[in-house]
């Protein structure tokens, strides 16, 4: 069978997604990794589980009860590992329905056909490497996030939370409130960064609010919090022991630390959309249309995967994609966009603008510190590559295998992008992206092989010579 | 040592076996808070003691947390906690 409508990804643009074009009867099926949907800001605790009241559950409880009564088949739990069809096809061919290749949540592969896609992928974070981030015990800031409210663990006894952006103050936060020491914070942003970003705050008085909450929390705590001040160096004897900022040694076990979020782009790029970089949505994003449309035809982005904006602004962009894809693909007439949608977005786009990478940071990683983790690549070496001829992101994989890893560029391609441009003295959009390449996630070979034997596979006769 | 947060309810405590040893844990939780909960962040070797196996980004992107389950390759933070569950390093 093939769907009207395939959205990837649960979180609250993409339930929003599926649920709108389910209700205008599109046959609608919503692909998700984890076992339920919502996404990372509006995460379902695990079965059986109950915690303290949340903003957040609850407005991921509304869109998760809106999915469920769509009719949008569900599939959560798997893996989407494959992407073909739309534009991948031979040269000369015409456009073909997109495939999408996944490991149920049972292990068993499916595939699944649709003429439209809405890719509502997410975001992750992006951690600036600094000496010791490879120290267990350094955890990013959206990892803490879900720990302490999805999981209700804490990070550690005694815990610095640094970075940037309003994470930050979210984490310290709930650290205080789950019972935990918060050492300190500290943050990349002066004073002056958080007044200018006020303004665009006042488009939307609850995050307000909820910034000031935590701050004061913070405050009758006693938790010291530097400004304008960076993570130098974390160590410890095999574990996180200490963090270092500048001249101080604070004694932690636990150091959350996040210097934004980055889209997750990883399908766009695979279908071969055309991306722009706008550091200020979080980097490489997809160039849409107003209605979200990607370069490919009947392939739509929405969230913060197609731009940082928060989980507030998601659902509205997801319904406006489903409409555009409702629209092109003939099943309605769709109305125009939701008129909260503006309002999220400005407030959003301030604290994406905080959350934006900072180049003097990356200058500052030393030598002899990884920066691509999986690979064990030190900055040492991309400096190398590029004084070796290694001008693009491609090329400087070639060169030293940076983002060749299981991660595949996700956790260092920021970093590794930002010193390949400052070593050839370039804007960091001039050193391109990573070519988008499947599989989008490591996937067991059985799992893609399946039943395989090499009698199974047909040998053409020999040509004649 | 048990970093859990005594606010949250869970489903009653199991015992999984973590490098030959004992560890108690909650099923639905992910094995990775399990772990983090236990205080063992240090998860695994790797391929180089300069970057060991841990908890990063608990959403399933960085592969940095993987861990063998009943001799199966998984990521810990994407893998819910199981009565019996036998966990080694990768």
């Amino acid at each position: 069978m093939t769907h009207d409508v395939a959205v990837l990804g649960g979180g609250p643009a993409g339930m929003a997604a599926a649920t709108e074009a389910a209700s205008h009867g599109a046959r609608t099926v919503l692909l998700e990794e984890s076992p339920l949907p919502g996404g990372q800001v509006y995460r379902a605790l695990p079965p059986g589980y109950a915690g303290p009241a949340d903003a957040d559950r609850r407005a991921g409880d509304a869109l998760r009860a809106a999915l469920a009564a769509s009719g949008a088949d569900l599939r959560t739990g798997c893996r989407v590992w494959g992407l073909g069809g739309g534009p991948l096809v031979p040269q000369g061919a015409a456009a073909a329905p997109f495939t999408l290749s996944a490991l149920g949540h049972d292990g068993v592969p499916f595939t699944i056909t649709t003429r439209a896609l809405v890719l509502c992928t997410g975001t992750h974070e992006r951690i600036i490497p600094f000496p010791g981030w490879t120290l267990p015990g350094v955890i990013g800031l959206a990892a803490a996030t879900i720990l302490l409210k999805v999981q209700g663990v804490l990070p550690g006894r005694r815990i610095v939370v640094a970075g940037a952006g309003p994470l930050l103050y979210a984490v310290a936060a709930k650290v205080l409130a789950g019972g935990g020491q918060v050492a300190a914070v500290v943050d990349a942003a002066t004073h002056g960064e958080w007044l200018r970003a006020l303004p665009a705050l006042a488009a939307r008085p609850d995050l307000l609010a909820q910034g000031a909450a935590w701050r004061t929390r913070l405050l009758a705590a006693g938790v010291p919090v530097i400004h304008g001040a960076h993570v130098t160096a974390a160590d410890g004897d095999g574990v996180l022991g200490r963090v270092r900022v500048g001249d101080r040694a604070i004694d932690a076990d636990a150091l959350c630390i996040g210097h934004g979020l980055v889209p997750a782009t990883e399908a766009t790029r695979t279908y071969r959309a055309r991306h722009e970089h706008r550091p200020q949505d979080g980097g490489w994003v997809p160039v849409l249309d107003g209605r979200q449309r990607t370069s490919v035809p009947l392939l739509y982005a929405a969230g913060d995967g197609a731009g940082v904006r928060g989980a507030a602004a998601a659902p509205a962009a997801g319904r406006v994609a489903a409409r555009a894809a409702l629209d092109d693909l003939g099943l309605a007439h769709a109305g125009s966009q939701d008129a909260a949608l503006d309002r999220a977005r400005r407030a959003g786009a301030a604290m994406a603008r905080m959350m934006a990478l900072r180049p003097a940071m990356v200058e500052a990683i030393p030598p002899e510190t990884i920066v691509c983790r999986c690979e064990g690549v030190t900055r040492a070496a991309i400096d190398a590559a590029a004084a070796d001829g290694a001008v693009t992101i491609n090329q400087l994989k070639h060169f030293t295998r940076c983002g060749m890893g299981p991660c595949q560029g996700r956790m260092c391609g920021e970093a590794a992008g930002a010193l390949l441009a400052a070593a050839h003295g370039v804007p960091i959009g001039a050193v391109g992206f990573a070519t988008g390449r499947i599989p989008l996630r490591p996937v067991p070979m059985e799992a893609i092989l399946g039943a395989f034997d090499y009698a199974d596979i047909p040998v053409p006769a020999a040509a004649p010579i | 040592m048990d970093q859990r947060i005594a606010a949250f309810s869970r489903p009653a405590a199991v015992t999984i076996t973590v490098r030959g040893r004992p560890v108690v844990a909650h099923p639905g939780e992910s094995l990775a808070a399990a772990l983090v909960a236990a205080g063992l962040w240090r998860f695994g070797e790797g391929d180089d003691p300069a970057r060991p196996r841990t908890a990063v980004c608990m959403m399933g992107v960085c592969q940095q947390c993987l861990l063998r389950v009943d001799g199966r390759l998984v990521q810990a933070c994407l893998t819910p906690v199981a009565a019996g569950q036998v966990v080694t390093p990768a």
